[in-house]
């Protein structure tokens, strides 16, 4: 169930009638503030685990999490020529932005959101160009973007991310994270992630966290730098390659004896365990730099 | 008492792979009274748990009958009438609902990656690898280039649709699709110079990969990205 | 329809292909649940909790392990979910084994002189047994032992490394011979006071 209100920054006509009265000047000014964006804001009430799924072709998108059982959606189109369509069906709700004729310009399709949900949300993003930007969401999570940036901070669940050439940055995260990009960078910082995915052709992967026990942590490029930083108390068995590129290492490995390990057998590799080999640790690249280095 | 011989079995026991390897006694467990009470113990025990996969009961229909209606409420599931592969186009169709107006993008990157099943098989050395490398690279490059051609024919001739694209996605993904292009000339050429590298001919295909989702993407947003 | 079939219609929407995912599977998840749970209206809501989440991210599913793999990585993680929020704790998922996993598990324990649990090991006792497995030992033992999975698919459906499956398997067996052999012990207890106590009563 939606409650919907407008919250126009235009001036009523009435109003505008009695500045356009006073001064030339004013009446300038009420024009220019009548040509501001319309923000729209919808409520809808959910259960527990509520789905919200976002389709929008560019803007900025922030959802945040609250202690309601609601869902609240701000959205400002920078124009008139297109709208927002926000409909419930049980306890999934769907956002999506539609234009209102066949030639809308591009640029007039942007809008922004700013979504407050149930901490348990589950989200599903899809936004061009942008940005998206989620915290304190402890759902599963699936972003879309083609040259938006992605945010997270202090998120748990599934959380799956793809771009084309968007960046990635992903704090304090939790649980599952999977995450391909073509050019986007990633920097996973402070991550308590039990299993981490992060493939990218061109970008740089820096890896900034935890290697927790029974964890796997697969990190791959192309070309460009992988980075990730250990401390004297992690525990990891650890492969490192790269094809044509270098390997730097600052950890001191001991040749492991599990039977099922890889042996690299091209290209600049490394292998071997840090102290009792409890994390699994794949580095891959093809002509990129690989540095494993301690943690200040 | 435990021997020496007692300990290397034991620890030999924790990487034993019922999968693997024959359930015979081992040697040591052959002379030993106590490690053969434990093989054996262990190996009971995986046969008796093996035989209950057996009568694997059935769940309840309510299971499903709760899941389909909980799908429904959900919009997961959509009406009969939407599920051919072109729904009606709507006026004024929403941005979202242009992307299903023609082809949804998993048809179009399946229609892609079907080319590239056909480069895994030409591509996997050693699986069907013929005692003569040179002919297996021959084979390769002759079944690479046209695929390469294929793709490149997609990517000239877009379907058309509806799509609304700004300058910046558009640009993204051009830029994007030269990259990955670079990318795989620099992989075939790695592939040609080491064919038995098991590496880069991984990262030929899912350069192959990334080409058909990036093309598919493309597609959707039809001629405003031309 | 094939299970590729039903995969990409699903991804579309379409009904009769998520039953017919939901048929092909639904009997191996909910054995999984009901195993690891012990309690069939607990293994049915978590075997429909399971299907909702991998229906919701199916669109998500790109190929790159068995589809019945990503369904039971994905039940497995519904199921040890459930398990950590009704210990209490918030223990992670590989901590959800014995206490004294650092040592090196169970102990190496030869057992009572002449107990053998060969032919002495029958559906309840191991089924009762299982029950007081932790939850990690118990999903590798059923996934592997009673399910079939071996160690590299099972390493994709836990998250963790070959290695790791058969050191948590061979614990889990070793755990369940020390069970059985209590049970085992604690019945030839039982007897023997039977036996005394009706070699008393006689006149």
């Amino acid at each position: 169930m939606s409650t919907g209100r407008l919250v126009p920054t235009q001036l009523s006509s009435k109003s505008r009638w009695k500045v356009a009265g006073l001064v030339v000047p004013g009446l300038l000014l009420c024009n220019v503030v009548s040509a501001g964006p319309i923000r729209h804001e919808q409520h809808f009430k959910v259960a527990a685990h509520p789905v919200i799924t976002i389709h929008n072709p560019e803007g900025l998108i922030t959802v945040k999490a609250w202690t309601k059982g609601e869902v609240m959606v701000i959205s400002s189109p920078a124009s008139t020529e297109v709208t927002v369509d926000a409909e419930q069906a049980g306890n999934r709700v769907d956002i999506s932005t539609r234009a209102l004729s066949d030639s809308v310009a591009p640029a007039d399709m942007k809008t922004d959101f700013q979504i407050n949900v149930p901490e348990d949300a589950e989200l599903q993003i899809h936004n061009d160009a942008g940005s998206v930007t989620v915290a304190n969401v402890l759902g599963d999570m699936n972003v879309e973007t083609v040259a938006a940036g992605v945010d997270l901070e202090d998120t748990t669940g599934y959380l799956t991310v793809k771009t084309v050439g968007g960046a990635f940055q992903c704090l304090r995260c939790a649980g599952r994270i999977e995450v391909s990009s073509i050019s986007g960078s990633f920097k996973l910082i402070d991550l308590k992630s039990t299993h981490v995915w992060a493939q990218t052709s061109t970008g740089n992967i820096l890896f900034n966290g935890q290697f927790l026990p029974n964890g796997t942590y697969s990190l791959k490029n192309y070309s460009g730098v992988i980075e990730v930083r250990f401390s004297p108390s992690d525990s990891f068995d650890m492969s490192a390659t790269s094809l044509k590129g270098k390997v730097n290492n600052e950890a001191k490995l001991t040749p492991s004896t599990h039977e099922h390990h890889f042996m690299p057998r091209w290209g600049n590799a490394l292998f071997g365990t840090f102290n009792q080999g409890r994390a699994k640790v794949e580095l891959t690249s093809f002509d990129g730099t690989i540095n494993i280095l301690k943690r200040d | 008492m435990i021997t020496n011989e007692c300990k290397k079995f034991l620890t030999w026991l924790e990487t034993w792979d019922s999968d693997q390897q024959p359930l015979d006694s081992p040697p040591h467990a052959r002379g030993c009274s106590s490690c053969r009470a434990v093989f054996e113990d262990l190996k009971a025990i995986h046969a008796e748990a093996h035989t209950w996969s057996a009568n694997e009961p059935e769940p309840p229909a309510h299971i499903w009958s709760s899941l389909h209606a909980q799908l429904k409420d959900e919009g997961l599931i959509r009406t009969p009438e939407a599920e051919r592969v072109s729904p009606p186009v709507v006026s004024s169709p929403g941005w979202f609902a242009n992307l299903f107006a023609q082809v949804p993008r998993p048809v179009l990157a399946g229609a892609y990656l079907s080319l590239l099943v056909a480069a895994g098989f030409a591509l996997s050395g050693p699986f069907g690898r013929p005692s003569n490398e040179a002919i297996w690279l021959q084979g390769t490059q002759v079944v690479a280039s046209p695929l390469s051609a294929q793709l490149d024919t997609f990517e000239q001739n877009p379907m058309a649709s509806r799509g609304y694209v700004s300058p910046a996605v558009a640009a993204s993904l051009h830029q994007n699709l030269a990259i990955v292009d670079n990318y795989i000339s620099l992989c075939e050429k790695s592939v040609q110079e080491e064919p038995e590298n098991e590496v880069a001919r991984d990262y030929l295909f899912e350069a192959y990969q990334q080409k058909a989702d990036l093309l598919a993407q493309i597609n959707e947003r039809g001629e405003n990205v031309q | 329809m094939p299970e590729s079939e039903a995969i990409r219609l699903a991804q579309q929407g379409s009904a009769p292909a998520f039953e017919r995912l939901y048929r092909l599977h639904n009997r191996r998840v909910y054995s999984l649940c009901l195993r690891m749970v012990s309690n069939t209206a607990e293994a049915e809501d978590l075997t429909q909790e399971a299907f909702l989440q991998l229906f919701r991210k199916i669109a998500t599913f790109r190929g790159e392990s068995a589809f019945s793999t990503w369904l039971h990585r994905l039940a497995v993680n519904v199921v040890l979910m459930r398990l950590r929020k009704k210990s209490g704790t918030e223990a992670s998922l590989d901590e959800m084994t014995e206490p004294d996993d650092e040592s090196g598990g169970p102990r190496r324990d030869f057992g009572g002189p002449d107990l053998r649990l060969s032919g002495s090991i029958d559906r309840v006792n191991l089924q009762r047994a299982v029950e007081q497995l932790p939850p990690g030992y118990k999903a590798v033992f059923v996934l592997h032992d009673v399910q079939g999975y071996e160690h590299n698919e099972i390493a994709k459906i836990m998250e963790c490394s070959i290695g790791n499956s058969k050191s948590q398997l061979h614990k889990a067996r070793m755990r369940l011979r020390e069970l059985l052999h209590e049970a085992l012990r604690d019945k030839a207890r039982e007897d023997r006071k039977a036996a005394s106590g009706t070699a008393g009563g006689k006149d």
